[in-house]
């Protein structure tokens, strides 16, 4: 008896926590989705369909896929997803950037903890992922020490964690080895959970489609590094779409925006003065709703280029090239896409970053660049200093700023921003004269 | 004649600098924060212009800084505190002196400033987080001490270079610490100098993040008590330059700022 | 000043379309045609000499021209004496001649016109056809095998000169070790086959010499169909040819060279590679990174995705880079997508 109401207490517990939840994250998505559309004049047509994907985040189940697909839930970029869509099922990156679900997170993890690993697992638990979608299964990389334990900590949970095995580094051959055999592993778990068997058409066509997706990124990326048609906030807005959207569609509107980018660029038209100082963000990834930094830095005159997270350019950027299109080249193609050009900190040697920032800083012509690190991620806490180290030898200015998702500090971070783009102005002025 | 007016609105003071036409300081005062910030900024400022005799009819160009910088509403314009900063400690540089670092301990925050050899800022390091190692530890030692914030420099040399070490990391507890050491005998003097030093070692410690290069300027309100000078410059064993009126510092480059902004051809602003 | 605006704007669009080219279609016609020219040019009279960096076989009745090997192990059936005379003179011009006609394609003489490779190719496409997994070396078997080729490449001119001469005071080699390399070649076997002349596959019971070498010329030539199944330009990787011209690759008019600060060593290029070459993807800091094994088929130039990171140029000027767009055209198949209202890519 006394079980039965203790269990009665936790459903209702339970649902007042989600019901509560829900309303404090739809206020919380409410307020940085009116402070990106509203307080920027100029915001392209085409971004409407995302803006309304984002809206909706929590509304309703925002992809109208059919009941039948399973629905996979992952937490890193390194997760292949073109083998999920090959078995038939639907990837939904669900790496979390509420505050709301951090403070849901927070009652199971320590209070020093990453707050994007806080948001997620409070998401999971309560039921508040993208979408409101229930995944069939969870799939986390053993990235990062706290993702990793992630599926260790809420025992109702822990059953839908599968724990994809990961090396600690790229270079030696052993780690590609290694890798390969998690991916096979990983197929062999999909098709189980699925039901479906993972054929050579079906990767085939996955490979494609999602090869077709990056080719539209590359284009938008490469429309919006050589002229000032469209913000920051906006782009950002188009690749954490990608997380949940549906393939086809997101690759749809991508094309809307894209073209409509490219008549901005034949009229001249800019979106922001010609003094604006040229941005690229890096470090930990700003997911939606945590909007913080990049519309900080936009809001107070700077214009950001381009990203170097994992939350944008790194999801979409690298390619599958198969020589065979059998499975037993494709699949360790996909592996090696997935593995060798990564970018993220969990790699130790990490130079691979240094050469992309520098490359990129060169390529777009960036001012500075701003390096933001989530409070308790050690390992880009670790790697801002070799950051620093490198950026001033190239001579580019860089701001270190560390965040969480809490509305608190936005003085603090708006007094560096400000300081910030203040000298980066002032330098180019120098250099002009 | 025409007047400039930087005004800095910090957390506990508002500072208040007066510049003319041909770049002398004319005014400098101040007054606590309190809560009522626009108002109490006004007042300050008629006061200031009344003391001193000057006419606010001829005020130019007023421009603020701070963190309540953009809470005074008859302000022309506000720029953030560090951009002030640099303005200020340049314009009140000594001859001779090539300053490319500016440590400046405020009420309730510490920076330290890099400057390169065109006076720009290349980068800077803050510490707005904790309390500890600002002017509010030093408010908070003097209460304690039972003596006003202008004694504690005198205490700081009778202790002959014999600091006690402050153990905590939070000012909030350091105060329960100091009273500890009175309750077992130690003297005032003692316990002043050691807090400098905490202070001291607090700049040292944020300093390893940043490369400091010589010449080194020491502002902010505590720049005045020469017994946290004398701490700094042991701790970070180098010498540091004092400027006249540090505590005024950000004020005067928020008003060295406003005549740079004013063109005396047009006599107008130059849009920015 | 103006028509020079033009010509480099007509040169720079030449350029772009360029880079979305198909190399891979193109090398399959140009195999095609050389292999045609290889193995039955000399019945058209054409003749291209005596010092071909490629094996055009002369025991093939077809053959237009004579493979350099062969022309060298002749030519160093020369006592020490000899070598330092005017006959000597003879093996060093028609040794020039040699890297002559080598710069000019440099490795490419591989990729594109050697037969062996060619053949190997069709091999590796029946493969692929039937659906067949290949076979890659681990790194350290690679670094091991890899060394064969400069070793047969020594034998091949020691055994010749063992023959005119004593060394260490041993007795010279026998003659029946004449052209030992191609008494082993698959080349002298398999070229004649396309005109339908088995001659060449026999083992010679005349003495202990001849009856190894013919066993093991039939057995590598087994091996050669075999291994070419099993792995891409399986043959390539021990080719004493190979290992001559590389000592040449360096001064090569074709080349190929990498910018490594493009480059996001994603590994693309290792993955197409049929040689399996590690380095092309690995190093970031060469700028000529033709390896020993690299045949220059620029398979690697295709699948790489960054806009000029790899290159082919002709003295230094580029001629085919890799580009993004170039990538993706030649990547993605339109037919395999179910999206609508998809634009048409050609711009």
């Amino acid at each position: 008896m006394k079980k039965m109401m203790k269990d009665n207490q936790q459903t209702d517990r339970f649902q007042r926590v989600v019901k509560a939840a829900s309303i404090h994250y739809d206020m919380e998505i409410g307020k940085t989705m009116a402070a990106i559309t509203d307080d920027f004049p100029d915001n392209p047509a085409a971004m409407k369909y995302f803006y309304e994907k984002h809206r909706n985040l929590i509304r309703n189940d925002s992809n109208g896929k059919l009941p039948s697909k399973k629905t996979i839930a992952t937490l890193c970029i390194h997760v292949p997803v073109e083998l999920i869509l090959a078995v038939g099922a639907i990837p939904v990156r669900s790496c979390a950037g509420a505050f709301t679900t951090e403070q849901l997170g927070a009652e199971f993890l320590p209070a020093k903890s990453c707050p994007m690993v806080k948001s997620t697992l409070g998401a999971i638990s309560y039921n508040l992922l993208h979408g409101k979608v229930q995944p069939d299964l969870i799939i986390n990389p053993a990235t990062c020490d706290q993702k990793k334990k992630l599926g260790e900590i809420n025992e109702e949970i822990s059953e839908k964690f599968y724990l994809l095995e990961m090396p600690s580094t790229k270079d030696s051959e052993e780690s590609r080895e290694y890798w390969l055999q998690t991916v096979f592993k990983l197929i062999r778990k999909l098709e189980s959970v699925t039901g479906n068997k993972l054929t050579a058409k079906s990767l085939k066509r996955a490979i494609q489609e999602v090869a077709h997706a990056q080719r539209l990124y590359r284009k938008f990326n490469h429309i919006r590094t050589s002229a000032p048609v469209i913000l920051g906030k906006d782009a950002l807005l188009v690749t954490n779409a990608f997380f949940f959207d549906d393939l086809e569609s997101w690759s749809f509107h991508l094309n809307l925006l894209n073209e409509e980018l490219e008549n901005r660029m034949k009229t001249g038209f800019r979106v922001v003065n010609e003094r604006a100082p040229r941005i690229l963000l890096t470090g930990s990834p700003s997911v939606f709703p945590n909007m913080k930094m990049p519309l900080l830095v936009e809001e107070l005159g700077g214009f950001i280029v381009s990203e170097e997270f994992c939350s944008s350019s790194r999801m979409l950027w690298d390619t599958v090239a198969v020589d065979e299109w059998h499975l037993y080249d494709m699949i360790p193609a996909l592996a090696d896409r997935y593995l060798k050009p990564s970018t993220c900190p969990n790699f130790s040697p990490n130079t691979d970053r240094i050469r992309k920032l520098l490359s990129a800083i060169e390529e777009y012509k960036i001012d500075g660049v701003v390096c933001q690190t989530f409070t308790g991620c050690q390992l880009y806490d670790m790697e801002t200093r070799i950051i620093a180290k490198a950026m001033e030898q190239a001579g580019i200015q860089t701001l270190f700023v560390e965040t969480d998702y809490s509305p608190e500090d936005i003085g603090q971070l708006t007094t560096r921003v400000e300081a910030f783009l203040h000298s980066l102005k002032h330098n180019r002025k120098k250099q002009l004269i | 004649m025409k007047y400039f007016v930087g005004i800095d609105i910090g957390s506990t003071a508002i500072k208040i600098a007066v510049l003319n036409d041909d770049k002398n300081i004319c005014a400098l005062g101040q007054s606590p924060t309190g809560s009522r910030f626009n108002q109490n900024t006004s007042d300050t400022l008629d006061r200031l212009f009344a003391e001193n005799q000057l006419d606010s009819s001829l005020i130019s160009y007023t421009v603020t800084t701070g963190y309540g910088r953009k809470l005074f509403k008859t302000g022309d314009e506000n720029i953030n505190e560090l951009t002030a900063n640099v303005e200020g400690a340049i314009f009140m540089a000594p001859a001779g002196s090539n300053i490319r670092t500016i440590i400046n301990i405020g009420g309730q925050d510490t920076k330290i400033i890099q400057l390169d050899q065109h006076n720009q800022m290349t980068n800077f390091i803050m510490n707005d987080k904790c309390a500890a190692g600002t002017g509010r530890f030093l408010d908070i030692a003097a209460r304690n001490l039972e003596v006003d914030v202008d004694e504690l420099k005198e205490l700081h040399f009778k202790a002959l270079d014999k600091p006690l070490s402050i153990n905590s990391t939070c000012a909030v507890f350091a105060e329960s610490e100091i009273i500890s050491l009175l309750a077992a005998g130690h003297n005032t003097s003692e316990i002043a100098c050691g807090i400098h030093y905490s202070i001291a070692k607090r700049i040292a410690r944020l300093a390893t993040r940043i490369q400091l290069n010589d010449d080194i300027l020491f502002d902010g309100g505590p720049a005045l008590n020469s017994g946290m000078v004398d701490a700094i410059e042991n701790e970070l064993m180098r010498k540091v330059i004092v400027q006249p009126h540090p505590q005024f510092t950000t004020a005067i480059g928020a008003s060295v700022y406003a005549r740079k902004q004013y063109d005396f051809e047009s006599k107008s602003v130059i849009q920015n | 000043m103006y028509s020079r605006n033009i010509t480099m704007n007509y040169l720079q669009n030449i350029k772009h379309k360029a880079d979305r080219a198909n190399v891979s279609r193109l090398r399959f016609w140009i195999q095609l045609f050389t292999f045609l020219l290889i193995v039955y040019g000399g019945y058209f009279f054409i003749h291209i000499g005596s010092q071909v960096p490629t094996f055009a076989c002369p025991y093939n009745q077809g053959s237009p021209g004579t493979c350099y090997l062969i022309a060298m192990q002749h030519g160093l059936h020369l006592t020490w004496s000899e070598l330092v005379s005017y006959r000597g003179l003879a093996f060093f011009t028609g040794f020039l001649t040699f890297i002559g006609f080598f710069i000019v394609f440099n490795k490419a003489w591989c990729g594109f016109i050697c037969p062996l490779g060619t053949l190997q190719d069709w091999i590796t496409k029946l493969r692929y056809k039937i659906g067949i997994r290949f076979s890659r070396y681990d790194s350290a078997s690679f670094q091991k095998l890899k060394k064969i080729k400069y070793v047969i490449l020594v034998l091949l001119i020691a055994i010749p000169l063992g023959m005119s001469n004593s060394f260490f005071g041993l007795a010279p080699i026998n003659h029946d070790m004449q052209s030992p390399f191609c008494q082993v070649c698959p080349g002298r076997t398999i070229l004649p086959l396309a005109s339908a002349d088995t001659s060449q596959i026999f083992i010679d019971f005349t003495n202990k010499t001849t009856l190894v070498m013919s066993t093991l010329g039939i057995l590598i030539t087994a091996l050669f169909f075999v291994g070419a199944f099993a792995k891409k330009r399986f043959f390539c990787f021990f080719c004493p040819m190979s290992a001559l011209q590389f000592l040449f690759s360096r001064i090569g008019i074709l080349r190929l060279t990498k910018n490594g600060s493009n480059c996001t060593r994603c590994g693309n290029c290792n993955r197409v590679c049929d040689v399996g070459i590690i380095g092309i993807a690995e190093d970031i800091t060469s700028k000529y990174i033709v390896k020993d094994d690299c045949m220059m088929c620029f398979k690697c130039v295709e699948a790489c995705p960054e806009d000029n990171c790899l290159d082919v140029r002709v003295f230094n000027a580029k001629i085919f880079s890799s580009t993004q767009e170039g990538f993706f055209k030649r990547y993605i198949q339109p037919n395999e997508l179910s999206l609508k209202n998809e634009k048409n890519d050609e711009r």
